[in-house]
Formats: C-alpha cells, sequence, structure tokens
C-alpha cells in the first residue's frame, strides 16, 4: 500500500512539475476540468441553497434561529410563575417554601394561574380536589427513588381526601409511628399502608414498657386465638368507632362466621396481621 | 391516544417481562435501522475488496473489481433511504447540509456519506470506466448512445496520456477511499457504541466490529453477486478469482469472531451491573439470532465450509458450491448480526430489570414490505448499473495497462 501511495504522489508531483515548467502536459486533463465543473455547480448550488434556506439569525446564539427566541417570548403567557402568587399570597408560599413541598410550583397544583393574576377577583385558579392530583406524584411506583412518599391508594386510607389528613402546603405526614418502628421498621411500614394503618401496635401486642429497655427479657404478647381477630371481624363483633381519631364506621371492616371460616386454622396461618390483604 | 396505536401497546405489553419504564415498551428503532447499517456495510466491505485488487494488488480479484465498485455504488444510493423512511419527511434531509452540526454524530453522516459517495466511489468508477465509455459511444446506438454520453460528462479524450492519467487517479482515489470506508461504517458503528446510556452498545470496539462485519459481508456479497451474474451469463467462473475471494473472506470471518469473542469476554470479566440482564437477553430473546443464527450459521459453519473447501482437494464445482453456501450463510450472519444490535440493545429496560419484545408490522411506513423492498431495490440499481456499466472483461475495450513504472 505504501509503495502505490508513493508511485500515485510520485506521479501526481512529476505531473504537477511538467505543468510548472510549460512541457508538453502542462494542459490540465479534460476530464479534471470535466469534473471540476460538476463539482464547482454543486459548490455553487449549496450556496444558492443557503442562502434562500438558512433562515437569517440562524447561529448567532447557537446551533438554532436565533429569532425563534423572540417569537417564543410572544406566545401568550399561561403561567404567572411562584413570585406573583407570593405577592398576595405570602404566608402560604412562605409555609410551602419551608416545606417538603419547597421544589414545587404553585401551580403544579393549582394550574396556569396567569389569567388569575391579571383578574384576580373574577377568575379563580383550580383548587385541587379528592386523591387524583396528589397521586400523579406519590402513586407507588417502582421507578420512583428511594425514600420518596408513596401510597399505594387502595391500602392507604381508601376514599379520604388526602388533604383530611395532609396540608398540601406542608405536606409532613401528620403522625409518624416512632417507637415501635424504630426496630420493627418493616412491619411498621407494611402496616402503614394496609388497612391496619389506623391500628396501634397495642391494640394487639400487650406490651410491657420494659421491653423498650430490653426488647429481649420484656416479650410483647401476641394474639394466639382466632377469637382475638373476631373481635372486630367476626360477624356479630362491635369494634371501637373510634381508634387513634380515625373514625372506623367508613370501613367495610370484612366480617367473617367464626366458627365456619378456615376450619381449625388461626387467622394469621392464611391472613399476614400487618398487612391482611383481604377485604 | 390513537385507538390502533393502543392497540398495539396492548398486544406488546402481553410480551413485557420484568419491569420496564413506559417509554420502552415499543421499540423506536425498528427494522428500518437494521436495514441501514446492514446496507452501509456492504458498501464499505465491496470497496475495500475493490481496493484489494488497485491497492495491494491481489491481481486474481481483478474479475470482481469493478463489479465490487458497482455493487458498492448500488447499495450506497439505497442505504440513506431506510433512514429517511424511518424518520419521515425525506424533503427535509437535504437541511443538514445547510446547517452543517459538528456537534451531531448523526447530522455529520451526510457529509461522511457525500463525501464517500461523491468524491470516492462515483469519481472513482467514473475515472475507471471513462475510456471505455467514449470508446463505447462511438459504437453505441440510440438511447445507451446517449446515456453512455451523459455519463462519460461528454468527455472525447482517450489519449494514452489521459488514460494514464485516469489510472493514477483511480489509483490515489482508492488510496483515499480505504480510510473513506473505514470512516462509513467504523461510523455507523460509533453511533451505536457511543450511546454510553445503552451497555449492550456502549463499547470502543463497536466501530471496529462494525468495520470488520462490513468486511466480511461486502467480500461474500461480491462473492454471490459473481457467482449468480457469471451464472447467468452463461460464462465460466474464474477459480482463481473464487479461491481468493474465499481465503479474504475466510480470514476476515475469523477477524470478526476474534473481534465479537473479545467484546464478549470483555464484557464478561467486566461483569457490570447490566451483566445479568445482558445474560438474559443473549440466552432468552436473542438466543436464536444471536447464538444459533450470528454465530453457528452464520460465523462457524461458513468458516468451517470455506476452510475445508479452500484447504481440500475438492473438485472445482464442489468448492464453488461450498463457497456459495457459505457466503449465503455469511449474509443471513451479517443481517441477524444487525439485527441483534439494534433489535437487541432496545429489548431490554434502562431499569436493567425487565424485557420487551419487538413486533415486526407486515405494512406500514416501518414495516416488513418496506423492508424487503429496500433489500430488493439495491439490486434493481445494479442490474441497471451492470447494464450501463458493464464490468464484463469482454465489455473492456482496452486491456489491462501493465504495471505502471515508478517515475
Amino acid at each position: 500500500m505504501i509503495k502505490s501511495l508513493l508511485r500515485s504522489v510520485i506521479a501526481l508531483r512529476t505531473w504537477i512539475r511538467g505543468w510548472r515548467r510549460g512541457s508538453s502536459s502542462r494542459k490540465i486533463p479534460t476530464q479534471v476540468i470535466q469534473l471540476g465543473v460538476i463539482f464547482l455547480a454543486v459548490g455553487v448550488g449549496m450556496f444558492l441553497l443557503r442562502q434562500k434556506f438558512v433562515p437569517e439569525t440562524f447561529g448567532d446564539l447557537g446551533h438554532y434561529r436565533a429569532a425563534a427566541v423572540a417569537a417564543n417570548a410572544e406566545l401568550e403567557l399561561r403561567y404567572a410563575g411562584w413570585q406573583e402568587c407570593a405577592a398576595c399570597h405570602p404566608d402560604k408560599v412562605e409555609t410551602k417554601n419551608a416545606s417538603f413541598h419547597r421544589n414545587v410550583s404553585c401551580e403544579a397544583c393549582h394550574g396556569p394561574a396567569s389569567d388569575h393574576t391579571n383578574r384576580p377577583m373574577r377568575l379563580r385558579p383550580e383548587l385541587p380536589t379528592g386523591r387524583e392530583p396528589c397521586l400523579a406524584c406519590h402513586r407507588y411506583l417502582a421507578s420512583r427513588p428511594t425514600g420518596f412518599p408513596q401510597i399505594i391508594e387502595e391500602r392507604h386510607n381508601p376514599v379520604r381526601a388526602c388533604t383530611g389528613c395532609h396540608d398540601a402546603h406542608d405536606p409532613t405526614p401528620p403522625e409518624s409511628i416512632q417507637e415501635c418502628s424504630a426496630c420493627h421498621n418493616t412491619i411498621a411500614r407494611s402496616k402503614a399502608v394496609s388497612p391496619h394503618a389506623p391500628l396501634d401496635c397495642e391494640v394487639c401486642h400487650d406490651t410491657p414498657a420494659e421491653h423498650k429497655m430490653q426488647p429481649r427479657a420484656h416479650v410483647p404478647k401476641k394474639p394466639f386465638e382466632r377469637e382475638f381477630c373476631g373481635t372486630c371481624h367476626a360477624r356479630d363483633a362491635q369494634p371501637p368507632e373510634v381508634i387513634r381519631d380515625v373514625d372506623l364506621t367508613v370501613y367495610d371492616i370484612p366480617r367473617i362466621d367464626l366458627i365456619t371460616h378456615g376450619g381449625t386454622f388461626v387467622c394469621w396461618q392464611c391472613h399476614y396481621q400487618h398487612s391482611p390483604e383481604a377485604r | 391516544m390513537d385507538p390502533e396505536h393502543l392497540a398495539q401497546l396492548e398486544s406488546a405489553l402481553a410480551h413485557v417481562t420484568g419491569f420496564i419504564y413506559p417509554n420502552e415498551v415499543e421499540l423506536h428503532w425498528s427494522i428500518l435501522i437494521v436495514i441501514y447499517p446492514y446496507l452501509t456495510g456492504l458498501v464499505a466491505g465491496a470497496f475495500i475488496l475493490a481496493s484489494l485488487e488497485k491497492v495491494f494488488n491481489v491481481k486474481e480479484l481483478q474479475p470482481t473489481y469493478r463489479l465490487a465498485l458497482l455493487t458498492a455504488l448500488a447499495f450506497l444510493i439505497v442505504a440513506p433511504m431506510p433512514l429517511q423512511a424511518h424518520l419521515g419527511h425525506p424533503e427535509r434531509a437535504f437541511e443538514i447540509f445547510l446547517t452543517p452540526n459538528s456537534a451531531s454524530a448523526m447530522a455529520m453522516f451526510g457529509f461522511v456519506y457525500a463525501w464517500y459517495l461523491m468524491v470516492v466511489l462515483l469519481m472513482e468508477i467514473w475515472f475507471d470506466y471513462r475510456a471505455d465509455l467514449v470508446r463505447w459511444r462511438q459504437s453505441d446506438k440510440g438511447v445507451m448512445k446517449l446515456v453512455h454520453w451523459v455519463v462519460s460528462l461528454g468527455s472525447r479524450d482517450v489519449s494514452p496520456a489521459a488514460v494514464a492519467f485516469d489510472r493514477k487517479a483511480v489509483q490515489f482515489i482508492t488510496i483515499v477511499g480505504i480510510p473513506s470506508a473505514f470512516l462509513l461504517h467504523g461510523y455507523v458503528g460509533f453511533i451505536f457504541g457511543s450511546v454510553k446510556a445503552n451497555p449492550w452498545w456502549s463499547s470502543v470496539l463497536m466501530p471496529i466490529v462494525f468495520l470488520f462485519s462490513a468486511i466480511v459481508s461486502g467480500i461474500s456479497m461480491v462473492l454471490l453477486i459473481y457467482y449468480v451474474t457469471t451464472l447467468l451469463r452463461r460464462k465460466e467462473l474464474d477459480m482463481k478469482c473464487l479461491n481468493t475471494l474465499a481465503s479474504f473472506l475466510l480470514y476476515a470471518l475469523i477477524i470478526d469472531l476474534s473481534l465479537e469473542a473479545l467484546d464478549f469476554i470483555h464484557r464478561l470479566y467486566e461483569s457490570e451491573e447490566s451483566i445479568e440482564i445482558l445474560e438474559q437477553l443473549i440466552f432468552g430473546k436473542l438466543f436464536l439470532s444471536l447464538t444459533i443464527v450470528q454465530i453457528l450459521l452464520g460465523t462457524i459453519v461458513p468458516m468451517v465450509f470455506l476452510a475445508a473447501a479452500r484447504f481440500s482437494e475438492l473438485p472445482d464445482e464442489m468448492k464453488r458450491m461450498i463457497y456459495f453456501v457459505a457466503a449465503l450463510l455469511v449474509q443471513v450472519g451479517i443481517f441477524s448480526t444487525r439485527w441483534n444490535v439494534v433489535i437487541g440493545g432496545q429489548l431490554f429496560s434502562k431499569s436493567l430489570r425487565g424485557l420487551t419484545a419487538y413486533k415486526l408490522e407486515l405494512g406500514g411506513q416501518e414495516g416488513l414490505l418496506v423492508a424487503i423492498g429496500l433489500l430488493v431495490l439495491p439490486f434493481l440499481i445494479l442490474a441497471l448499473l451492470l447494464k450501463i456499466l458493464p464490468p464484463w472483461e469482454e465489455a473492456k475495450t482496452s486491456p489491462e495497462p501493465s504495471e505502471a513504472p515508478l517515475a
């Protein structure tokens, strides 16, 4: 290959020398002229096309039409920006900016508010209601980052509006289990999103106060008979109406016939009591 | 959402396993993007084969020199078509030439393509055929006379000096053409190799693996075309040429397989977090197309066939049959190589936790019929080129020149 390259270079040099000296091979070969004309035509064509088709401001700011920025700026504004909201609602914005929602813009929940800021009394922004607006970010999805608050809507206080317990401007969970979850975190997390979420651990586990100091020496009691679950789930049971300020009457508590249901098995042989799936 | 599209999505969802992100259910790069590297590979491979005769002076390959150039041209003309069919709006394609974006490898493809088409391939073919075109024109009648006049750009000079200049030009362009051919197909590998988010593609070896698979595919395609066209013309096959083609095909296959094995072993040894999903991919969704078709049928079996036929005392008839079958298998293997890269790279989730499936449509813009059309089109163009620029020995008007002396 090197030999061939050398040969080509030498031939080219000889030809150029001959042409310079004005020898008989001075004339540029006709085929080169013909090709040159074609390439020149393509080059001129490209130049003319560029003149016609490349927008005037293309490349002024980057690899795009700079005038596009101005064209976009002329579009009608729909979002006002949180600073506009803060001008009239400083308390709400202040609360929000100190909470977990500090990076969520007002208009992310309340919708585009430009009309409202122009005519505050006539056009009101949206007031999100129900669960769906919150679930847009907080519905359980495996791809969300670990630790991001997520709920399974069927199991997390079904039918209740989120704002019944959470303040959207300061969404810190209203009550979080502190003591038992310090050691029994997995159980606490399962229970927190289960229908048993309103029940304190002590409802089922009779726990001596010493357990917190000497957990192995003072073990809490576990239910050991079917009748215990029957306190709430037996057909004729009359469970308390309110536990930890949660109205249990809104729940459709599953009821069973303790005598015929499940034969001789105890409840926890089929149901995981910290996340009982049957409804 | 379009109900038809929704139904498609639903049927694709049935094949999803594990966890995948919503935008990964459907593959964005379809069979057309499989065809694109397949075609460009054939172009680069065929050109490198042609350069063997001109630059490396492998005289046995002389019967396939012009055929290889025309094959490269036919495939090069079709190469961007799958991209245009995939992207839509082919009328906008020229805009990448008007506003060159050097920060985008994909946008620079236009320039690589234009350089290769206009400066390398067309010029080499033109210089090589020019004297013949002028002489054919003198004996031509009717439309062909006009066609040859247009193709020769009105050239008339067939003086020994002009013909000598043509030869030098061809040699020079071929030398420039080799790195250009490497650039053309190495670039295609670069596009995939530089997608760092995709562990199946992201590898610096990708351009080199692509390049050698291109050489393999180009040699085998020219072998097939030489075989078929010679038989159709009821001429005698040049066994020296076929044997040399088979040898080069075997050597290229060995290098290609070694590079692929190196890539595979390297991934296995690195064992990055993606290795588990890639293992599922290789032994699951790609088992047939990768292990069976690409490696076994497309590489190992042709290697054994070629080695057995090339280095044995078999009769010529038997040898060429084996070469033909081996080259055919290589084509199937190379197509599945492209398939495994393009489709395989999109079958697993970026979460590395799930797999999806590719559902090939029959009709539509990116369907099987369009794909078949794009695969058949180069052969139709080649048939036309063979008619206009016959590469056969008997069509030549001047004898092959003796070796040009060093000046």
